[in-house]
């Protein structure tokens, strides 16, 4: 029940109880006095007098208190209803913004300041996380491209036996890997930190996925996947052509990996109502109902049992988000475990909104 | 050929070094962005790779200098990974190539060999290593009496490689050349397509002429 609801109905109580006390008390004024007259129907004649008061002035007086107080708690707690849309719109990305104060230094101007304080504190410490990985990331850039120049002039000689050799590659093809890991991790930290600018113009979407596709189809064939393209229509975006490619990949990318072999990828484009849709549908393992949530966290490996055989940095989702979110469209992962798994793209296509 | 080598970091600068001079060239290094001015203007160098990220003057401001003073030296720019912009700047600035860290010191050395003939070389139309030929007109691949269908993708690889036959060409390159890509894409596209292409211009021919480089890339070459 909401508190005006619930101080409204405390209020009528306490207006019903006034008005039944008042009410007692003019019925006993009231045959006090008739009780001179020493007339037959005083009783009957008090509990006249006493009805028409109480429904003539108290009731009337019932009502307007209750309209009254109706008013009243929504005056004060207008306040409150606006605190609450204003922290319903509090996420990660805006807690430096401060919520405006009455600045009348009352109890929910006081609650204001508290929770302003409290959002600043948690900006401070999510900076400082950010801060770090952007830092570590790049700080791990130099000691991976020394490492990787010392493997390769040392694989350089001649007196090296095969059983060495083999062990310095291995040792750069792990260093390629966390170079990887360091790039996708230091592009979503750019990315967190509002560091990275989308080169926005208009981007034939089509062209795109049929590109993606085309490289898709030959990433499959290793591993006997069919890869098509039930249909592309033609769709205009604004976007960032590079980001847009990349995002592509790493979809058609996923939708190969984390298949079974003779499997099937089907991708589609079409576009309605001003939004272009790309669903991407692969066969595979897919990922269980109550992990689907997570898969856009980063280093997220779905159930364990899958994790070990495909090699990836974990990132390739995290990334491919970020560049939908960033191109202020929406992405849905729906997963159907060893059935069928679809990735779904919404981007407001161009043709809608006229620049 | 004399290469001076700018880099901060004191150990990458050590292993370039090393590597240059293994392949005989002769080479200083300056690890400060006004140490290398003075230097390239003291000395004609045949070549400078110069790191972006340096103290007190960065590597475009050098190049910017250098190249504001008439000096044409050609210059190889070592860049972040994926940084778009300092790569633009960077040929915008008068670079005459680049690399984005961290590269395959072999690739290195390619490009460093490869600074002093820029600008030689005409971009010639029909490319020829052994007897694989190819047409960039009409994209035409033939190798002896065989001719092969190309895709887009596939005529693109095998022009880059032809164009740097010899030299070896890194995934990264690659992927930047011939998809365009700047970022990595964490896949094995480059070996995958490296390997269709070599089903069609290897397969049933001696020599091979497309070879991998185990940790560095791919090289076509007799």
């Amino acid at each position: 029940m909401k508190i005006r609801t619930r101080l409204t109905l405390w209020y009528a109580a306490i207006l019903t109880v006034s008005l039944a006390v008042m009410g007692a008390g003019t019925y006993q004024e009231i045959s006090e006095q008739l009780r001179h007259d020493h007339s037959k129907r005083i009783w009957e004649h008090a509990l006249d007098e006493t009805s028409e008061m109480v429904l003539y002035v108290g009731l009337p007086a019932i009502v307007l208190g209750l309209l009254g107080g109706w008013w009243i708690t929504r005056k004060a707690l207008n306040p409150v209803t606006a605190l609450t849309e204003a922290v319903e719109q509090k996420h990660d990305r805006n807690l430096r913004e401060r919520l405006p104060g009455s600045g009348n230094g009352d109890e929910l101007d006081r609650l204001t300041q508290v929770f302003n304080d409290m959002t600043s504190r948690l900006d401070n410490s999510f900076q400082r996380i950010r801060e770090f990985t952007l830092h570590a990331s790049h700080e791990l850039k130099t000691p991976l491209t020394v490492m990787r120049g010392e493997l390769e002039t040392a694989l350089g000689e001649n007196t090296l036996t095969a059983a060495q050799k083999e062990l310095l590659l291995s040792q750069v093809d792990e260093i390629e890997r966390l170079t990887r890991i360091v790039d996708g991790l230091s592009l979503l930290t750019k990315a967190d930190t509002g560091q990275i600018n989308l080169d926005f113009e208009p981007v034939r979407l089509d062209e795109l996925v049929r590109e993606s596709v085309a490289d898709a189809k030959i990433l499959g064939q290793p591993h006997s996947i069919q890869v098509s393209l039930s249909a592309c229509e033609v769709t205009m975006v604004s976007g960032d052509r590079d980001r847009l490619r990349q995002m592509l990949l790493n979809l058609t990318d996923n939708a190969i990996k984390y298949n079974y072999p003779n499997g099937t990828v089907m991708v589609s484009l079409a576009h309605d109502n001003g939004f272009a849709e790309l669903r991407i549908e692969n066969t595979g393992p897919g990922i269980s109902p109550e992990l689907q949530p997570r898969v856009f966290e980063r280093f997220f490996r779905g159930d364990a049992s899958h994790s070990k055989t495909v090699e990836g940095c974990g990132l390739g989702l995290s990334i491919a988000q970020w560049i939908v979110v960033a191109h202020h469209g929406s992405i849905q992962f729906v997963s159907k475990p060893s059935e069928h798994t679809t990735v779904t793209v919404k981007l407001r296509s161009e043709e809608s909104h006229e620049k | 050929m004399r290469v001076l080598v700018v880099e901060d970091e004191k150990k990458t600068a050590s292993f370039i070094r090393k590597a240059l001079q293994a392949e005989g060239f002769a080479v200083d290094v300056c690890h400060r962005g006004n140490e290398a001015l003075a230097a390239a203007c003291a000395v004609p160098f045949d070549g400078i790779v110069l790191d972006i990220m340096l103290p007190e003057r960065d590597g475009l401001s050098v190049l910017r200098q250098l190249r504001e003073q008439q000096n044409r030296t050609p210059v190889l720019l070592l860049s972040a990974r994926g940084a778009v912009n300092e790569r633009v700047e960077g040929l915008n600035a008068g670079a005459d190539d680049y690399l984005p860290k961290p590269f395959v010191i072999a690739e290195l050395v390619a490009r460093v060999r490869a600074l002093g003939r820029r600008g030689n070389e005409p971009k010639s139309t029909l490319l020829r290593v052994a007897n694989l030929t190819l047409d960039t007109v009409s994209h035409r691949a033939q190798r002896g009496e065989k001719f092969f269908d190309l895709t887009a993708r596939e005529f693109r690889l095998l022009e880059f490689l032809m164009r740097s036959a010899g030299r070896i060409c890194g995934r990264m390159s690659i992927i930047e050349k011939v998809w365009d890509y700047n970022f990595d894409p964490g896949t094995n596209l480059v070996d995958v397509y490296v390997k269709r292409l070599r089903e069609k211009i290897d397969e049933g021919f001696e020599p091979k002429l497309l070879h991998t480089v185990r940790g560095a890339g791919y090289v076509l070459k007799e």
